[in-house]
């Protein structure tokens, strides 16, 4: 897996500068300035839609010549200003992330607690560790997870290659049709297995008349919404749901030690993927960038909505994701009002986070093989005439880093003597590790893993808690001792 | 996906994909299209394609009530003669609880 938190600089920055320097002195013009930055999207003062546009922020940007100020006044508001953009587009993205990551682990969280199917051994294991783990000695038990994970981080750095390459020579209809497949089979089989483990937990019937037709719609209404179009928030849905189901298989098929190893394993892969300059993700990110078209726009998880208007190759169509989180506040009465934080605040000028992340799952035990494989890759800006932009950016993040997320916190709550305790300290880890990282992505802008700061942040909480902090509470509540 | 952005026509054809597509036995798609499209159906002020999507958010929401009737019929039916129905229950049963019906 491989995480990429992106942000895109582009010309809209330049563009943005240049509004932040103009707008202490001419309002109008400034409004005018921005109406074109924006494109005229409606979403341009857009509260969390999240504007067009490069972030201008960051005291690099802060050296743009004013016109007719005084020199320190000018760069001392700017200053001001580019902080507070900063921060405001850094605080409003986060929320914006925190929802759905939350609602992805309660959903996986309030499963693992209900339905014991997930966390019954039946001593199946997938493919990819074949290792078992109920072996008689502990260092037995040690090698075998280490083999395992070795196993998965191998498989998942190969499928990673492949499809850089496959990116690479232009093979769009083969990823095409293999993300087609996974989400296919995510959105058919998994589904049903999930449904029958609910029904059996709640001793309900049901007939197949009638769970045919709620799968058959549950599946196609959640291809369209993914592939093709839809509304925003049923997007959204499915994408935590499937992103839930895909968590809930990971902690049912996996051996306790090789998950939490291939869960740090992981976040390394990622960060080593993601930043060093021969790491796939990076090749496939900058890849993106020289053609200008959008990565695999299926498999993202976005808050905003991105229009590409024009596409510069034909053979990929254009792919509308996300929500807008908030509708579109019209422009005209911020640009026209006083200029100053609160108006340029408005402008979400944005910044992208992508997360890049792939994956891979196959499922042994039931004979089929379904390679899932997401990758998320900022979309790149189109950059068509200004009359037609209609481009808002907002924040994204993987589904890979939805899936990671919301395993650790499932396993934690499967598995922890702590129960509660654990799972709501690696729950508040794994969204300071998120808030760190849209941190560093509005500072660094450009590509960042997401994993590896929550899931090590997740690791260290789950371990210490769990053995740290329970057990010592669980003594001040013997010895009835109130902290 | 923005409702706001799209032009009348390409809403007009998303609602008619929906409307279409809501006859190969996918009642949902019929309730996404009439939630989705209402406000655009009622609520907006005029404009040359609204008629139409009107028509077929009126449809949907019929072909959806169609639907509903006819599902909560079967599943009335299921539930409460299962057990008296025998074999033919069981064997038209996808999970079967456990305990005493």
């Amino acid at each position: 897996m491989a995480n990429n938190t992106e942000d895109i600089e582009n010309n809209m920055d330049e563009q943005e500068t240049n509004v932040a320097s103009e707008l202490t002195q001419q309002p109008q013009e400034a409004a005018v300035t921005r109406a074109r930055s924006r494109g005229g999207s409606g979403g341009g003062g857009g509260g969390d839609g999240g504007g067009g546009g490069g972030n201008g922020t960051g005291p690099e940007q802060n050296g743009q010549p004013p016109a007719a100020r005084p020199p320190p006044r000018v760069e001392e508001n700017e200053e001001d200003e580019d902080e507070e953009l900063t921060l405001k587009y850094g605080a409003k993205h986060v929320i914006m992330l925190f929802v759905p990551v939350t609602l992805c682990m309660v959903v996986v969280v309030a499963t693992i607690k209900s339905v014991s199917f997930y966390t019954q051994n039946d001593g199946q294991r997938l493919i990819y560790t074949p290792f078992p783990e109920d072996t008689d000695t502990v260092g037995q038990r040690a090698l075998n997870s280490i083999l395992n994970a070795t196993i998965m981080i191998t498989v998942i750095i190969v499928m990673t290659l492949v499809l850089v390459l496959l990116y690479k020579y232009r093979c769009y209809k083969v990823i095409q049709g293999w993300l087609f497949l996974s989400s296919l089979l995510l959105l058919f089989f998994f589904s049903f297995i999930y449904l029958k483990e609910v029904f059996k937990t709640y001793n309900l019937a049901m007939d197949y008349f009638t769970l045919a037709i709620i799968i058959w719609n549950f599946g196609v209404v959640g291809m369209m919404c993914i592939h093709w179009k839809g509304p925003l928030r049923l997007q959204q849905a499915y994408l935590i749901m499937i992103s839930a189901l895909m968590a809930l298989v990971f902690i049912k098929y996996l051996p306790e030690w090789t998950a939490w190893l291939i869960l740090a394993v992981i976040s390394v892969y990622d960060l080593l993927a993601v930043l060093c300059p021969k790491g796939p993700l990076r090749i496939l990110v900058e890849t993106a960038q020289e053609r200008n078209e959008p990565i695999f726009p299926a498999l993202i998880y976005s808050s905003t909505m991105v229009w590409l208007v024009n596409m510069a190759d034909t053979e990929w169509p254009p792919k509308r994701n996300s929500t807008e989180a908030a509708p579109p506040q019209p422009e005209a009465p911020e640009a026209v009002g006083s200029p100053g934080p609160t108006t340029l605040s408005q402008d979400d000028g944005g910044f992208n986070s992508s997360w890049v992340n792939q994956q891979q799952h196959q499922l042994g035990p039931l004979q089929s093989t379904d390679q899932t494989r997401r990758e998320i890759q900022e979309l790149p800006d189109a950059r068509p005439p200004v009359e037609e932009d209609d481009e808002e950016r907002g924040v994204k993040l993987g589904l890979g880093d939805f899936i990671f997320y919301s395993m650790l916190v499932g396993k934690a709550s499967a598995t922890a003597s702590g129960d509660w305790n654990t799972t709501l300290a690696c729950f508040v880890a794994i969204l300071i590790g998120l808030c760190l990282t849209l941190l560093l992505l509005a500072i660094f802008k450009k590509a960042l893993p997401a994993l590896p700061i929550s899931i090590f942040f997740g690791l260290v909480f789950y371990f210490a808690t769990d053995n740290l902090v329970q057990p010592f509470m669980d003594r001040l509540a013997l010895h009835q001792f109130y902290i | 996906m923005n409702l706001e952005r799209l032009p009348n026509e390409e809403k007009l054809s998303l609602c008619r994909k929906y409307y279409l597509g809501g006859f190969a036995f996918l009642p949902f798609l019929w309730l996404v299209n009439v939630v989705w499209f209402f406000k655009e159906a009622f609520v907006k002020p005029d404009y040359t394609e609204q008629m139409q999507i009107k028509t077929y958010v009126k449809r949907s929401a019929l072909g959806l009530l169609l639907w509903v009737t006819v599902l909560t019929t079967w599943i009335t039916i299921f539930q409460r003669f299962r057990a008296e129905w025998g074999e033919v229950g069981d064997y038209l049963s996808f999970t079967i609880p456990l305990g005493i019906p």
